[in-house]
């Protein structure tokens, strides 16, 4: 039996026991690599945190938790949601809309997941709590919205994935913009409903805004919303101009917020300096579980890991539907230990060859797969998207709360999925009729 | 043996080099021997698989000498640099006239056994969002490139190299945020899509006429291997290298084709502008060449002079080969 | 044994703070390619390497202190649930005696990468730039031996019953 078979129950075993996760992980990857390269474990160890230091993509990942931080403080915040509150009061489930709508905003401006979602979860937690939403719902929406940077161009995931498969980077993001948009609206059109059935506690001091004169509110609604859109447009538009790369684009959003507290009269280096520490305590957690999942996907492989899949592939010898059903599965359940660097590296390479040999379209697998690998991002137990959610939480949120709150959006999801299984066209017609230059 | 690369397991390097490799292996030693190909950064970082053999992380590696011009520029020669030998003298240099000793014997004194895993055809010289057609047209472009190449466009033709990783090459060249990326042959940029993103593909690739892999082993590795296996595995390699060029010619005639039934417009350039950039490139060569003589290190000298010698030969020499081109 | 801990935790601290002043350089240099690239077309040939460095660097020099302040995420439903002598032994067993070993096997190896650097005189594998490598590799290995001390003195702490306000396994 093959010490590969061993690494995940293991895995499971120390993370269950309270053990953080990049720890855990460090320490199965260790020992699994001991049977492996004996002693150079440490050197081979030393290679994947290597590789996990100096990845340039990686470097969007502290900027936009800075932009965040900073956002945080600025106070824009409270103001969005003033401004929501004012506009989307009346509709059913308001704030939990405008966190989606913000979500997919900043996805559209960010490739790298987990910083969207920590940055409009500091945006939007303290704003939806004062307004009496149930937590569980607060983790969700802001679980769910900061998932979306995966399915909305730029993707990072959609980059590697396209790389890896040896398919067109470009048609694989116009093949995800459709079930993407179609991702958004089924969670809107949920937020609406949910919010019709169970509408959160009314709040005391929301009267200031019934007697709050037109005038007054459009005043609001400008020096709020002007600002905050120049600064998605500075992101947004300096990379869809192609003036910025992703990582770049998160420099100008952080050097944008920055401007914004300024603008408020909210800077001061005492906030300049909280934003900095919380910046390199997020980053420093995040990384850290990057690197220590790279150790575990070379010391995976190099135990044999990737042979066992691809041995039980050919054994099993699936029709196309069932081959399908069968990756995607394993995408699923590795997802729910992997970051999606290890499950895409891992995945991939191994299936695009049945994938091309059986005759699949691949775009359509692939915009299928990451939408698979955007769900395991919120399945718990382990939810890539709760421990973000977690390290900027307050303490009244727990994490049974947060896992109650994701299961509307992992059955969203999975809707989204099973529409496009049903439905190639809405993943390979866009690519279709897409003009390069 | 668990052999990693440099390039992500599917790429074109990794199937016609470093899988066939280990299929031929396989089929020379009857399965004696077996080659395990892992993608790159799974079992050791990309770029330091020369490193991971060193340290004793892997008994062997699969990576291209490029990777080494910064440590130590005479890698540049086996590398492959703007203005030199193109595939077919190259190869020919390399096995039959002196070049295969030379890089043997450089990784010997690096406590390396060396057995060359690929030798690749030309690269596109670039897709572009711009036409190109003389040396004033490079003039401050933004053009994504690296190596030698990078410094050979700023120095002599005033472009303005760019560093952009791989990911986000196609992205900064569809929203013109490059003006122009050079990346692989024909074969290989095919399914990066970059003819989707730029309207111009600019030939021949003057910057990178050919180029070269090695799969590297620790000296006592390859000396613990059974003596009636080492020919067996040599001939394997020489075999991957020759298969493997054939295959790339195969593929990218048939991406060229591909190329022109489309959108885009191929730019051939003019054979004085061709000149013009080998030139350029050759002149850099031979000056690293000499500042590395004057730091009391000739080999890189002696060995470009013996290259430049078959290649007088070779293009004295060669007239009489029939070539199909139009 | 407690004046150790804090020399300790106060090494972190310090890591902690030049991360800070590294994020910013961060910025600064992401910043100033893209202006030097759109507005003035002369595109740096450092910042590639430097905002790779700048996160690596960031990254491992906060580690130490992250862990200080408990900010790794684990999982504690289950957990919890544990009575607190066990899990604090489990906490003790897998930070001193399987992990302290562990990251001062890789701090090991660091230090010896950043010395055969040094003495080569390696420089940047593909960069134009081509930076000499031993300052970011020593970074590298100093943010690598803070994380083993801490992580050795969380793994005491824990076999202690030592708790303080941003370390307490008893929730
Ligand atoms: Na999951
Ligand atoms: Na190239």
């Amino acid at each position: 039996m093959s010490v590969a078979a061993f690494m995940f129950p293991l895995l499971f075993v120390l993370v269950l026991t309270g053990i953080p996760i990049a720890f855990s992980l460090i320490v199965v990857s260790a020992g699994a690599g001991l049977l492996a390269f004996g002693p150079h474990v440490f050197g081979q160890l030393y290679g994947s945190f290597y590789s996990a230091a100096t990845n340039f993509i990686l470097s969007a990942i502290p900027m936009f938790v800075l932009m965040g931080a900073i956002l945080e403080r600025s106070g824009i915040a409270e103001r969005l949601f003033r401004v929501m509150q004012i506009w989307l009061g009346r509709l059913p489930g308001g704030l939990a809309v405008a966190t989606i709508a913000m979500g997919a905003v900043f996805a559209a401006a960010a490739g790298v997941v987990g910083a969207v979602e920590v940055m409009i979860g500091m945006m939007a937690i303290p704003a939806m709590q004062r307004y009496r939403y149930k937590n569980s719902l607060i983790a969700g929406t802001i679980c769910a919205g900061g998932s979306l940077g995966t399915m909305i161009p730029p993707s990072v995931i959609a980059v590697m994935y396209a790389a890896l498969a040896q398919i067109s980077v470009g048609e694989l993001l116009a093949g995800m913009m459709l079930p993407g948009l179609l991702m958004i609206v089924l969670f809107i059109a949920y937020l609406i409903i949910q919010g019709m059935i169970d509408p959160p506690e009314p709040v005391d001091f929301v009267d200031d805004i019934a007697t709050m004169s037109l005038r007054e509110k459009l005043w609001v609604t400008l020096t709020s919303m002007l600002p905050i859109c120049a600064l998605i447009f500075a992101v947004l538009g300096s990379l869809l101009a192609g003036i910025a790369s992703p990582t770049e684009a998160a420099a100008v959003g952080a050097v944008g917020a920055l401007l914004l507290c300024i603008l408020y009269g909210r800077f001061s280096l005492t906030m300049l300096r909280e934003s900095l520490k919380i910046t390199v305590r997020i980053s420093a957690m995040i990384l850290l579980i990057v690197a220590a999942g790279t150790m575990f996907m070379g010391t995976f492989a190099a135990n044999g890991g990737s042979r066992l899949i691809r041995d039980a592939v050919e054994a099993a010898g699936f029709g196309n539907a069932g081959m399908i059903v069968f990756f995607l599965l394993i995408v699923l359940l590795l997802g729910f230990v992997l970051d999606w660097t290890a499950n895409v590296l891992i995945c991939v390479p191994l299936f695009a060859p049945f994938i091309r040999q059986a005759g699949i379209d691949p775009i359509w697998f692939g915009t299928m797969a990451i939408i698979v690998i955007q769900t395991s991002y919120l399945t718990p137990p382990m939810a890539s998207s709760i421990f973000y959610l977690k390290s900027i939480a307050p303490p009244d949120m727990t994490y049974g709360q947060m896992c109650r709150g994701v299961v509307p959006f992992i059955l969203l999801q999975l809707a989204t999925l099973a529409i496009v299984a049903l439905f190639p066209a809405l993943a390979t017609w866009l690519p279709s009729q897409i003009v390069g230059f | 043996w668990q052999v990693p690369t440099s390039v992500p397991e599917g790429s074109p390097f990794y199937v016609n080099f470093l899988e066939r490799f280990a299929d031929n292996v396989d089929l020379l030693t009857s399965g004696r021997v077996e080659i395990e190909p892992f993608g790159a950064g799974v079992l050791v970082p990309a770029l330091q698989v020369y490193d991971g053999v060193r340290d004793g992380i892997i008994k062997a590696g699969h990576s291209t000498p490029s990777y080494l011009v910064n440590q130590d520029p005479i890698n540049a020669i086996f590398a492959g640099f703007p203005g030199g030998m193109g595939p077919e003298a190259y190869i020919t240099w390399i096995y039959e006239d002196g070049g295969k000793e030379a890089l043997y014997d450089l990784r010997a004194s690096e406590g390396f056994k060396s057995l060359i895993v690929g030798i690749g055809s030309s690269e596109i010289m670039a897709h572009s969002n711009v036409p190109i057609k003389t040396a004033a047209d490079l003039k401050g472009l933004k053009y994504r490139t690296s190596g030698p190449w990078a410094e050979v466009m700023r120095e002599y033709f005033g472009a303005v190299p760019t560093v952009v990783p791989p990911g986000e090459i196609y992205t900064l060249l569809q929203r013109k945020g490059v003006d122009l990326i050079e990346w692989g042959p024909p074969s290989a940029n095919l399914p990066e899509g970059f003819h989707e993103a730029a309207k111009y593909i600019i030939v021949p690739g003057v910057h990178q006429p050919t180029f070269l892999w090695e799969v590297v082993l620790k000296q006592e590795t390859w000396d613990a291997v059974d003596d009636d296996l080492k020919p067996l595995i040599e001939k394997a390699a020489e075999m991957t290298t020759m298969e493997g060029l054939i295959h790339f010619y195969s593929a990218d005639v048939k991406a060229m084709e591909t190329y022109r039934s489309g959108k885009n417009e191929i730019i051939t350039l003019d054979p004085t502008f061709v000149t013009e950039l080998s030139e350029a490139g050759v002149d850099w060569i031979t000056k690293k060449a000499a500042a590395e003589k004057d730091a009391g290190k000739p080999a890189m000298d002696d060995l470009l002079t013996k290259y430049k010698a078959f290649e007088a030969t070779w293009s004295a020499e060669s007239k009489y080969l029939i070539r199909n081109q139009d | 044994m407690t004046r150790l801990f804090s020399i300790v935790d106060g090494f972190s601290l310090v890591l902690s703070r030049i991360a800070d002043g590294v994020a910013i350089v961060l910025v600064t240099a992401m910043i100033f390619e893209v202006a030097a690239r759109y507005l003035f077309s002369a595109p740096t040939i450092w910042a590639f390497d430097i905002s790779y460095m700048c996160t690596g660097t960031l990254f491992i020099l906060g580690a130490a202190y992250a862990l200080r302040e408990d900010a790794h995420v684990r999982i504690d439903f289950l957990a919890e649930k544990l009575p607190p002598r066990l899990r604090r032994t489990i906490e003790g067993v897998v930070f001193f005696l399987l992990l302290t070993p562990i990251f001062a096997g890789l701090s090991w190896f660091a230090l010896q990468r950043t010395l055969r650097a040094w003495t080569s005189n390696e420089v940047e594998m593909v960069s134009p730039w081509a930076p000499v490598m031993w300052p970011f590799y020593g970074l590298l290995a100093l943010g690598l031996v803070a994380l083993t001390l801490q992580v050795a003195v969380q793994g005491l702490r824990a076999f202690l019953g030592h708790t303080h306000s941003s370390f307490d396994l008893e929730v």
